[in-house]
This record gives structure tokens, sequence and C-alpha cells, in this order.
């Protein structure tokens, strides 16, 4: 079977001048009404939410989401989304800045100076790590991460770094948004690591021995070949890392302590909008509070959604940059 | 594709001794972002692997739970294994037939500009947290109405039907065009050409992809949390009920004081992880061999 | 790769047969005692320890399968506003907006225990002494240290350490904390202007933990925490908890006596059949402050009303016995309220 054959995607051919045959418009119809539905799908997710908030919605508009304030106390609510819109930036970009330099560390060690005998063994480990639950993280993150941070690191990290305002007091509990920083950074690093890995291997011999032929070192070949040549998918990587971490709502609601407010010190608690509504839902006390949970779950979607659209546009434009087709060809 | 920097006066022969410095220590800081990515790695894995292993015991997998006992009677989590065998198995069992619909739809029927936006939104319902897809069914199908696991398995089967129809879409795309052709030009329909000949040729393919799609939900929590999370103790195959699940079970007992809960949550939590390794692994080992046979060698 | 293939192919069969049969052998003396009703029910914390005590006894009088879920008081309203449980349990009374969401339930009176303070404080006594305004000031994040001049007055004698105060609350909506709040906002001014009582309040201070065994998990780990939670929490974990100072002046703890001394405050459930029995008088010398009724939410008309009926009588009468209320502090019904409940248990119907 040669390259040819599976370039072109099948000829569409037009039915006209032959029988229409039940089969085909059968297979056709139903065929299509599931990739309508998948289509639909995320409308509707769209729209239940929007639906399921409209309470939250009406009263309190899209000033809800800057503003700082959760009182569930009944005959004072006021709700808001600004501390955990905080939250997960915060958490989540943090966890990305220490994510990433470990992790295309660890892709750039297993491509271009790891020796044989240790990529496999690194490469099955980075693949173990991507297959563990985010539940048991969170039960790690809880019984072994959180204890040890309390009591070494942070006040190590305290002593040495109190005077930036991220390192405040620490926190006298394991739970903390640190701790959730460092589960979800652990929680990305598989992610953006294999796909750099992916795409570092995926730079065309060519041009890197075109670079070593002019005398360059390795690292001058890794910054003006290889990382050109796999920007956008790093990118892409980083974003769809930021969208994982994002969404991240059971690990993080293990570990994070559920506070309320925005405040710098990263050895507080806090919450993101995921670990919230996970936390709060099921014990709504009324209908704004379940419509304001919805809301926050409607702004995390809208978060995530455009994470994951930015990613999939960089992810298109530089496949086509690089002469492949979408859908396996290439 | 320029590359940067790589021109002339970058490349200077007098400057060769500090580019050499530049180039070790850029190449030790790669190893020690890579020592300092491992040491966590393998601290995370070796941590919930030993725990996991040394908390293993019979009692797990044929002894429910007991709220709140007051003696020391031994305790497991029967009903979570049998829950969690229950809604993926049935997880599996609504998102196969879609996704494979919604593949055979993008590559064999529909014009290329509904091929590439309808994979676009297959793209992006796979970036949906899971969080919400659980909210989304909450509010579809629970509220008035119960939670059951058919509700559960729903909601995981809506975050494994993007995994299901991509990979199966992916693998379509491999068969070759001249089998389609030859079949057609023996005056098979096409809707029979699809079935018996392009998918059969496929099923390697679309079976890495559902196990893949499986190990990605086995372990997810969130959605469970609304729709099976209101369960009893004891063990129930009945899919119209409420099932407890490993995730949703491991969620509970990580927030307990109790030292034994935890030692149930990590040996739960060690089986899981056992078996999505397991999953990943045949799932590579099947991608690998239906790649052969798809390509015909 | 055959010899991997061959290993996979070998392993998972093994690992299926295994994992299969084993289940299944677990199972089988659980389905021989399968039961042919059940009845679902999730909410409170607070009384989870004693609901948990009633289930094989009720499956054994009844061939009832009674499942119960520890969510919370909030979540109990919720799951039996939308009927996805057969009865709900809130410490915290319905309110009116509550009642009309439900549709036709009803609220009765089926325990009675009390919220201990619990704090870990290794290398210090139990039954540390506590008043209400130094409570309330500790909860507002006033007090920070363990050996702050409030809590040290109270504790001559007593060495106290330097360490720092961790409060550890519910993040989910409790019961429990109504009870709580709802003493803090009766003996401390501050506390009831700025943070008044509820399910769930904005908390100044602490770590949040889910269910009253998240916050018993957080105290028991943590040096230094103070956390709430029913009694039996404390006693199962072996956690400390303070003697609070009633309004007679006299320390007390949330065990039976104090407790019911408690209750003797209010014996006449109001209209709704809910009571109020947080900081009695001073006449009642021996109560214990933080005590509450807990309730069952029930819907008037139900499919399972037979069964409901049998549970509900069972646990209101048999259920308050010894065997299982003593070893967790819960305490009897007194004989006013169970007269209330019985009754308001026969008003359901299919």
């Amino acid at each position: 079977m040669s390259a040819a054959d599976v370039t072109a995607p099948p000829t569409r051919r037009p039915f006209t001048g032959r029988r229409v045959r039940f089969g085909d418009v059968a297979l056709q119809v139903v065929a299509g009404a599931a990739a309508l539905g998948a289509t639909v799908l995320v409308g509707l997710i769209v729209w239940k939410l929007v639906d399921g908030s409209h309470l939250a919605i009406s009263k309190y508009g899209l000033g809800f989401v800057t503003r700082v304030a959760w009182n569930p106390v009944i005959g004072h609510e006021l709700y808001g989304a600004g501390s955990f819109l905080f939250g997960t930036v915060i958490t989540s970009f943090l966890a990305l800045l220490v994510a990433t330099p470990i992790a295309i560390g660890i892709a750039l060690f297993l491509t271009e100076l790891a020796p044989r005998a240790i990529q496999a063994p690194v490469t099955a480990l980075v693949e173990t790590l991507a297959a563990v639950p985010s539940v048991l993280i969170g039960l790690w993150g809880i019984l072994v991460l959180g204890p040890v941070l309390r009591t070494d690191i942070e006040p190590w990290l305290h002593s040495g770094l109190g005077w930036i305002p991220l390192f405040g007091p620490p926190s006298s509990a394991g739970a903390s948004i640190f701790t959730a920083i460092v589960v979800l950074a652990i929680m990305i690093l598989p992610i953006v690591s294999s796909i750099s890995r992916e795409l570092f291997l995926g730079v065309p011999p060519e041009l890197k021995e075109g670079a070593l032929a002019l005398g360059t070192t390795r690292w001058e070949t890794v910054r003006g070949v290889v990382f050109p040549y796999a920007r956008g998918g790093v990118a892409a990587a980083l974003i769809l890392g930021l969208g994982r971490a994002m969404g991240e709502a059971i690990a993080v609601t293990q570990v994070i302590g559920g506070g309320v407010g925005i405040h710098w010190n990263i050895f507080g608690t806090g919450d993101t909008l995921g670990s919230k509504v996970a936390e709060s839902y099921q014990g709504a006390s009324t209908n704004l509070q379940s419509a304001s949970l919805i809301y926050l779950g409607l702004v995390l979607l809208v978060l995530s959604l455009g994470a994951n659209i930015a990613a999939q546009v960089i992810v298109r434009r530089v496949a086509r940059r690089h002469g492949v087709t979408r859908g396996g060809h290439a | 594709m320029s590359a940067q920097g790589l021109s002339g006066p970058g490349l200077r022969l007098d400057r060769l001794p500090q580019r050499r410095r530049v180039n070790h220590l850029m190449e030790a800081l790669a190893w020690l972002a890579a020592a300092i990515g491992v040491a966590i790695l393998g601290v995370v894995v070796w941590s919930v692997a030993s725990k996991g292993w040394s908390e293993l015991n019979l009692d797990l997998l044929t002894k429910s739970p007991i709220q709140f006992s007051l003696t020391n009677a031994p305790q497991g989590l029967s009903n979570a294994f049998a829950g969690t065998l229950v809604i993926v198995g049935l997880a599996t069992a609504m998102a196969l037939p879609v996704g494979i619909l919604v593949a055979v739809y993008l590559n064999e029927f529909a014009p290329p500009p509904i091929r590439t936006g309808v994979g676009l939104v297959i793209d992006v319902l796979a970036g949906v947290p899971a969080i919400v897809v659980g909210i989304f069914v909450f509010v579809l199908l629970v509220v008035g109405h119960g939670q059951s696991a058919i509700k559960g398995a729903f909601a995981l089967a809506i975050l494994m039907l993007p995994f299901v129809a991509r990979t199966t879409m992916e693998v379509l795309a491999l068969v070759p065009n001249a089998l389609r052709e030859a079949s057609l030009g023996l005056g098979v329909p096409h809707w029979r050409t699809t079935l018996s000949i392009v998918l059969p040729r496929a099923a390697g393919g679309i079976v890495t992809g559902t196990v893949l799609a499986v190990a990605r939900v086995a372990g997810e929590t969130a959605p469970l949390l609304f729709t099976s999370s209101i369960v009893g103790t004891q063990t129930s195959w009945n899919p119209t009920h409420a099932l407890q699940t490993i995730p949703v079970a491991i969620f509970e007992l990580s927030e307990s004081p109790d030292p034994k809960d935890h030692a149930r949550a990590w040996a739960a939590g060690f089986i899981l992880l056992l078996f999505i390794l397991f999953a990943s692994l045949t799932a590579r080992w099947l991608a690998t061999r239906s790649a052969r046979k798809i390509a015909g060698r | 790769m055959p010899k991997l293939g061959t290993s996979i192919r070998i392993i998972s069969a093994v690992a299926a047969a295994a994992l299969l049969s084993v289940v299944v052998a677990g199972t089988a003396d659980a389905k021989a005692a399968h039961q042919a009703t059940t009845l679902s029910g999730a909410g409170s914390t607070f009384v989870q320890p004693l609901v948990a005590q009633w289930i094989s006894p009720i499956g054994a009088a009844y061939g009832i399968e009674l499942q119960y879920s520890g969510i919370g008081s909030g979540g109990g309203v919720a799951a039996i506003t939308s009927r996805t449980v057969d009865f709900g349990a809130s410490d915290a009374p319905l309110t009116p907006d509550q009642f009309a969401a439900c549709n036709g339930c009803e609220q009765i009176p089926w325990a009675l225990g009390g919220t201990a303070i619990m704090y870990n404080l290794p290398g210090v006594k139990n039954l540390l002494h506590m008043d209400g305004p130094t409570l309330a000031k500790i909860f507002m994040g006033q007090i920070t240290k363990w050996d702050d001049p409030a809590i040290a007055k109270l504790n001559k004698g007593v060495s106290l350490p330097s360490t720092a105060i961790t409060i550890a609350h519910r993040s989910d909506n409790s019961g429990t904390t109504y009870n709580l709040t709802d003493y803090l906002s009766s003996v401390s001014p501050a506390w009831s202007s700025q943070l008044g009582r509820g399910v769930a309040v904005n908390w100044p201070v602490g770590v949040g933990g889910k269910g009253s065994s998240g916050v018993a998990g957080i105290v028991s780990s943590t040096p230094g925490a103070i956390g709430y939670a029913d009694v039996a929490y404390s006693l199962a974990n072996h956690l400390k908890y303070f003697s609070i100072k009633n309004r007679s002046g006299k320390f007390t703890t949330p065990g039976a006596r104090g407790i019911l001394s408690a209750a003797t405050s209010d014996q006449k459930p109001a209209a709704d059949n809910s009571l109020s029995i947080v900081n009695p008088p001073k006449k009642y010398a021996n109560a214990y402050p933080i005590s509450t009724f807990t309730y069952v939410i029930v819907p008037f008309q139900s499919g399972k009303a037979t069964d409901l009926k049998h549970f509900l009588f069972w646990a209101v009468t048999k259920g308050q016995t010894g065997p299982y209320t003593a070893k967790l502090r819960f305490v009897p019904l007194p004989k006013s309220v169970l007269v209330v409940a019985e009754k308001a248990i026969a008003k359901i119907h299919s």
C-alpha cells in the first residue's frame, strides 16, 4: 500500500443517475443524526447552564463575574464569582509557570540528551503519572504533600522569600492555594511534557542536521531550529495544560481549603471555580445559591472553551504550515 | 521554516569557547529539569504505589463498607467495584456506537467543510471540564427525578465520545481508498461497503480508541458526584439505582479522619491505577498491531 | 510483538476472571440478604453516626434496606425537595421558603445531640474551659494563638503553648454550622451582626472541610486546630473537646446530662415542629449550650409511605434506646417531643 492511496479523502459521489438504495440513505441519516447530536451537545451544554443559572444572571448580570463576595446567609445573600475566578487564574497560571520549564526540560532531555537506556523508563514514568486519576493525586495531596508543605516547605519559603507578598505567613493546615498549585503542576506536567516530546521528535532531521553542519552547538540547534519549528505546537500544549488545570475540580477541592476573598498569600486558603462547585453544589440551600453555583460553572465553561478553542486554532494553523492535513493523513 | 539566529554573525568561530559554555550550561539545566521532574514524578508514583500495595487485601473486594462502625468489623468497598463495572460498562455501551457513527458520517459522507467544522466541535467537546459535564447532566436529568447509575454512565459517555469519535475517524481515514473503490466497483452498496468492509478493517483502531476512552473515564469523579453519589452500602448491580463507584469512594474516604479509611482509599486507588495503566498499555499494543493490519502487512 | 500480546491477553483474562469472581462471590451473601424495599435518605452528617447504627436492625425488623448519605443538612433539604431521596435529614429547621419549595413536606424531630468544639493540642489535657464570647472571637479570627490571655484566663493553671490556632469549619451547607452560629449569635453581638446564623456563613478565617468527618479530619491532622462537629465524631477519633460555660456559669460537656438538661429548656415544638435549645437560660444549670434537635424531612405523600412509617416509628422509639445512642452521646427524645413526632409520622400517607 503506497502513501498515495492514503492521502486523498474518499471522493464524494453524487447519486444522480443511480438508484438510491435505502441502506445508503438509512446509514447516512443515522450517522448524520449522530454527528448532529454530537455537534449540538456542546451548544446544549452551554444552553442548559445558562438556563440553570438564569436566576443569578438576571439578578446579578455580568457584575457577578468580578464581584468578590460569597455570603450564603439567608436574608443577606450575595454571590459573586470574583474570588473563585481569581483562584482559578492564579492556581492555573502559577501551576503552568512551575510545570512548563520542567516539562520542556524533560522533553528536551528525552529527545536530545538522554542515553538510550534512560529514555524508556523516564518516558514510562511520565506516562504513568498521566494515568493517575485526579482523585488519587488529591488523596496523595491531603495525606502526603499537605503535611510536608505545612511543616517544612512553606516555613522555609516564607523565611527566605517572605518579602514577596506571594509568600506570606505559612498556613497552619496542609490545605492551601500553594498545595493546589503543586498538585495542579504535577497533573499538567505529563501532558505538556508528552506533547512537547512528540513535537521535538517531529522536527525534520534535515533541519537539525543542516544546522549542525553549519557548526552550531546543540543548544543553538535547539534554540534556532527545534524551538521555532515546535513553537506553535508547544504553545498549544501549554494552552491545553492550562485548560486542564482550570477545569480540575476534584483534586483542587481536596487540597485547597475552601476560602473566599482575594489575597496574594498563596499559603492561605482559597477556592477555584471548579472546586467551589464541587464542594457546594449538592447542598445549595436556596434557588439563588444553586443558580449562582451554576453561573460559576458557566464562567468556568467559557474560560475552558476559550482556552481549548485557542489551542485547536493554533494546532490547525501549525499543521497547515507544516504541510500536514487534518485527519491523520501525512 | 527559517532557522533563526543561525546566520553568519551568530556562529562566530572566535566566540566558540563562549558558545560552548552556554551550551554546557543549557545541557546542565536540561539535566537538572529532568532530574527534578523525574524526582517529583517518581515520588508521587512511588508513594501511591507503595501505600496502595501495602494496604491491599481481599476484604476490599468482598466486603461492603460499614458506615460509622463502632466495632472493628472487617469492611471493604465491594459496592464501589461493582458500581464502577456497571457504570463504565454502560458508558462504553453508550459512547461506542455513537462515536463510531459520528466518525463514519464525517469520514464517509460529509463534505470537507462539515468534516472540519464538526471535527472542531468534537475537539472542543473534549475540552469541556468534567465538572461542567456533571452540572449539565444534573440539570438535564437528575433534578426532580433522582440519581441513577444510568445517568452517571451518560455523563461519562459524554466524556468518552470525543475520544472514540476522533480515534475512529483517524483510523477510518487510514483504510486505503482502493479498498472502498474496489468494493463499490463490484456493485456493493455504499452502506454495505462501510459496514462490512471499512469498519472491520478499522476495528483494531476503534477498539484502541475505546480502551483509551475507558482508561480516561474510569478515574473520573466529578460527573459522578452529581449523578450517582447518594448510594447505599450494599452491593448492587441495578443500573436504575445510584451506585457507588471507586473514584467517588476514594473522594469520600480521603477527607475522613480515620486512618483505616485512608488505607482503603489507597488500596482501591492502587487497583484503579493498575487498571488504567493496564488499559493504556493494552491500547498501545493494539494500536501497533492494528496499524500493521490496516496497512496490510 | 507476540510475547507482549500473549501476556496482555493472559493477564486480562485472568484478572477479569479473578475480579469478577471475587466481587460476585462477595456480593453473593449480600444478595442473599438483599432487601425487598429500599429507603434512601440523605443529609445531615450530625445524625449520620446514629442512622448508621439503625441500618442493620431496620433491615432485620422490616426487610427494608436503608441507605443514607451524609451530604450535609443543606444537601438533605435539596435532595428531598427534588425528591431525589425518600427522606432528608437536617439539623437546621426549614425556613418558610424551604417548606414552600419542598411542596408538601414536614419536619419531624428524630434525634437529640450536642455539637462538640474539638481541638488538637498535643500535651494539653482534655476538657479545657471555654466560654461563648471567647469562642466567638476565636472563630472570627481575633484570637489567633493558644496562649492568648482570654483563653489562659479561663484555664488558670494550665500551661498553654503559643501554637497558632487553625479554625476548621464546614465547606458545605451544614446544620452543625447552623447550630454553632446560632449559639455564637446569641453570645456575641459582634458575631450576630457581622456573620449571623445559617447553614453556611462567610467565615473570615479557617480551612473548610467537607462533612463532619472532613472537619474532624482537619482537626486530627493539624496541631493547634479547633473545629466543630457532633460529639460522636470526637469520640470516634479520640479528639479532645472543650467544656463550655453555660449561662448559669457552669462548665458543661456534650454528654447525656448536659444535652438532656438543655432539652428541657424547650419542651414544646412549634407549629412546624422545630425546637430551639441553644444557650438555654441560666435556670438550666447543667445545660450544655450547643445542643440541638435534628429533624427528618419527609413528604406528606409518598409512594413508600408504609415503609417510611415503619422506619420512622422505630427510629423515634427503639432507635433512641441505649444500644444505639449511648456510645454516640445521643439522648433519647423527651416524652413531649416524642408525642409530637409520632403524630407527625402518622400523617404520612400514600
